[in-house]
């Protein structure tokens, strides 16, 4: 796991209401109902911070967020590097 | 069978429309539609900052025309029922107004999303094409061949995927049908799934003269406004609102989809300040919801100069919420009387009060808490009262409308008597189609019950909370017994033992949704977080929303009523006893 994936994971940790459930990088966690659509821009703010991109609004759906591993993977595939 | 025939001419139109609109001089909306000058700027479809799709209202009435003529080929005509489950866009909107054209009845569902279960919304799909009688279902041609399953018909219902091959086509033949304003122009929904889900039928006239009271409210300015929207279109406030008013009324609109701005709600800030938008709705959360998720050191780059309303709706008004967002954003030019409110429901079109728009902005008052809460009574106090409960204005009445407050016991409210709120007006429904039931318990003696609680001061109501069982999270409407039946399909669960509740987070701005459920054997009491788990998926499958807050507990914990059902209102108050961490205020229901 890189240290970007454990810190986003501790970010997650951070938003939901039970700190204490276990979450790795595979874990569901819109379609689980662990993380409601509010709380996505939480995770899509801290996945620009963690790989310094811009990542346009339109070029990513909630699924693409359901996981730490897919949210690396949206980020590099539309992320735009920063202005 | 007469045909009509439209063309698009080529001609230039004048720039600056000068034409005063008065929409009660057409008989329907398609005809309103078609008064506007061909170049007229209409929609523009944001995606991102570098991907803009910008129709004028002669571009969106070809798009319209096409779809109308793919839904003539699946013999679509006049009264049909067309409904939509499409992606919020510009498609949406042409097959939408393409139905109208043919004089059928269109109404948009909500689109499929991952988070719900294929069978959960394909089951609430069935029940809704059983009782609108559908023609067709139209879907979009990028419809998930995964989702697929979402999509169920009966047998007679046709189902379509909307093409866009026709769009160039500018001079179209189809059946000519009576345009009369009595005519039902189309179905929208309120909250509520399968067995729950109510449409209400409105017709054309109706929703012209909703549309003339509330232009006049808003004092519309044609060639000066521009309408920003992220609402969806099957809710009232983003249909009627930021559809229906602008393409009427002739008024340019800039719109995005919700869940691109749920991701991303900074981008109304930028939309706002490129397009230079005067007006735009929204419910009570997202007042504080843009300044928490827009990193501060970005909050100079916008302008908010050119907003003259930015309108609070579907939710009780929260003064700390209106606070939060006009502190934030009076560094982006924001007007101090920008922030505006109004109450508004699908059962009268829209808009039932609006906030004197010329005014400083919706009226604050703090009231006696002891009065308030013993005695059903609002009386104003100062502002620094101690214990005093503070409200915000909805506004007034809109033009044609009536309002009456009455008690528990159905007695007329006078003064300021706290009770349910009933309207009656000249753009009430006539019911919710096929549910004559339903109808006969919402309309009584003319008046509709809305069965919100409130009351009237010097003229303004004030909207204190819910007299029914309904939660509503971030503006979406949801029956608690949805999340009831969801939770209570777990085998950990004891069958019925299960209550929803709204409560307020003030971090949110909005309701958020607290399950209390008993489990079978104090044993489950220690798988707890598992089982905590499986209510998550099993309601965020069915209903596509999240629960906040979990509490499982052993039998007999949850207040029953004397019918032995498990009773709401008398749970209430013991998660908030036994769990002092949640020192918020449930929702009154």
């Amino acid at each position: 796991m890189t240290p970007e994936a454990q810190q986003m994971i501790e970010h997650i940790a951070s938003l939901i209401r039970k700190p204490s459930s276990h979450i790795d990088e595979n874990t569901p966690l819109v379609s689980s109902g662990l993380i409601d659509s509010m709380s996505l821009v939480d995770l899509l703010l801290k996945l620009e911070d963690l790989t310094h991109t811009r990542i346009p609004p339109g070029k990513v759906r909630p699924k693409d967020m359901d996981t730490v591993t897919l949210m690396f993977a949206t980020a590099q595939r539309v992320g735009k590097p920063r202005k | 069978m007469s045909s009509k025939t439209f063309s698009e001419k080529s001609a230039v139109q004048p720039l600056r429309y000068l034409v005063n609109i008065h929409v009660n001089q057409f008989p329907t909306i398609v005809d309103a539609l078609e008064a506007a000058p061909a170049n007229r700027p209409f929609v523009t479809a944001w995606i991102d900052e570098d991907e803009q799709e910008a129709l004028s209202f002669g571009e969106f009435r070809i798009r319209a025309r096409s779809q109308a003529v793919q839904l003539c080929d699946h013999s679509v005509g006049p009264g049909d029922r067309v409904i939509i489950v499409m992606p919020q866009g510009i498609s949406a909107m042409a097959v939408f107004v393409g139905a109208m054209m043919l004089g059928a009845v269109p109404a948009f569902l909500a689109y499929p999303n991952f988070k719900v279960d294929p069978s959960k919304y394909r089951s609430g799909l069935a029940g809704v094409t059983k009782n609108l009688c559908a023609k067709v279902v139209v879907i979009d041609k990028e419809f998930p061949e995964d989702m697929l399953d979402c999509v169920s018909t009966r047998e007679d219902t046709d189902l379509l995927r909307a093409g866009e091959e026709a769009e160039q086509v500018a001079n179209i033949h189809f059946p000519e049908w009576e345009r009369r304003p009595e005519g039902l122009a189309f179905i929208q929904h309120s909250a509520g799934t399968t067995g729950l889900q109510k449409g209400v039928a409105l017709t054309h006239a109706t929703v012209l003269r909703q549309l003339g009271h509330l232009s006049r409210a808003l004092d519309i300015d044609v060639d000066n406004d521009r309408i920003y929207s992220w609402l969806p279109l099957y809710h009232d406030m983003g249909l009627i609102a930021c559809f229906i008013l602008p393409m009427v009324l002739h008024v340019p609109v800039v719109m995005q989809s919700p869940m691109d701005w749920v991701m991303h709600p900074e981008t109304m800030l930028q939309i706002i300040s490129k397009h230079r938008c005067t007006l735009a709705w929204m419910p009570n959360f997202a007042f504080q919801f843009i300044p928490r998720r827009t990193p501060k050191n970005r909050w100079h780059d916008y302008d908010l100069s050119s907003i003259r309303a930015l309108i609070n709706c579907s939710e009780p008004v929260r003064a700390a919420s209106m606070m939060e967002f006009r502190n934030a954003f009076g560094v982006c030019g924001l007007k101090s009387n920008a922030l505006h409110s109004s109450y508004a429901m699908a059962e009268n079109v829209f808009a039932v009060t609006q906030s004197e728009i010329s005014s400083s902005g919706p009226r604050r008052i703090w009231v006696d808490a002891h009065l308030f809460r013993l005695q059903q009574r609002a009386v104003p106090v100062a502002e620094a009262t101690p214990g005093a409960i503070s409200f915000v204005s909805s506004g007034q009445l809109l033009a044609h409308h009536k309002l009456r407050i009455t008690s528990q016991s159905s007695e007329i409210q006078e003064g300021a008597g706290v009770g349910e709120i009933l309207i009656q007006s000249d753009c009430l429904f006539d019911g919710y189609y096929n549910r004559p039931d339903l109808t006969a318990d919402a309309i009584k003696d003319g008046w509709y019950h809305t069965g919100d609680l409130g009351f009237c001061l010097d003229g303004e109501l004030f909207v204190v909370g819910r007299k029914k069982d309904l939660l509503i999270v971030g503006g979406e409407n949801i029956y608690p017994q949805d999340v009831e039946e969801l939770v209570a399909s777990h085998a950990s669960v004891h069958d019925g033992r299960v209550i929803a509740l709204g409560m307020y987070n003030p971090d949110l701005g909005t309701d958020e949704i607290v399950v209390v459920a008993e489990v079978e054997t104090q044993e489950n009491l220690s798988e707890s977080e598992q089982i905590e788990k499986e209510i998550r998926s099993l309601v965020v499958g069915g209903l596509g929303v999240s629960v906040r807050t979990i509490f499982l507990k052993p039998a007999k914990w949850i207040v029953k009523s004397t019918s032995g059902k498990a009773a709401r209102s008398g749970t209430r108050e013991k998660p908030l006893r036994e769990h002092p961490e949640l020192n918020t205020n449930v929702k009154e229901i």
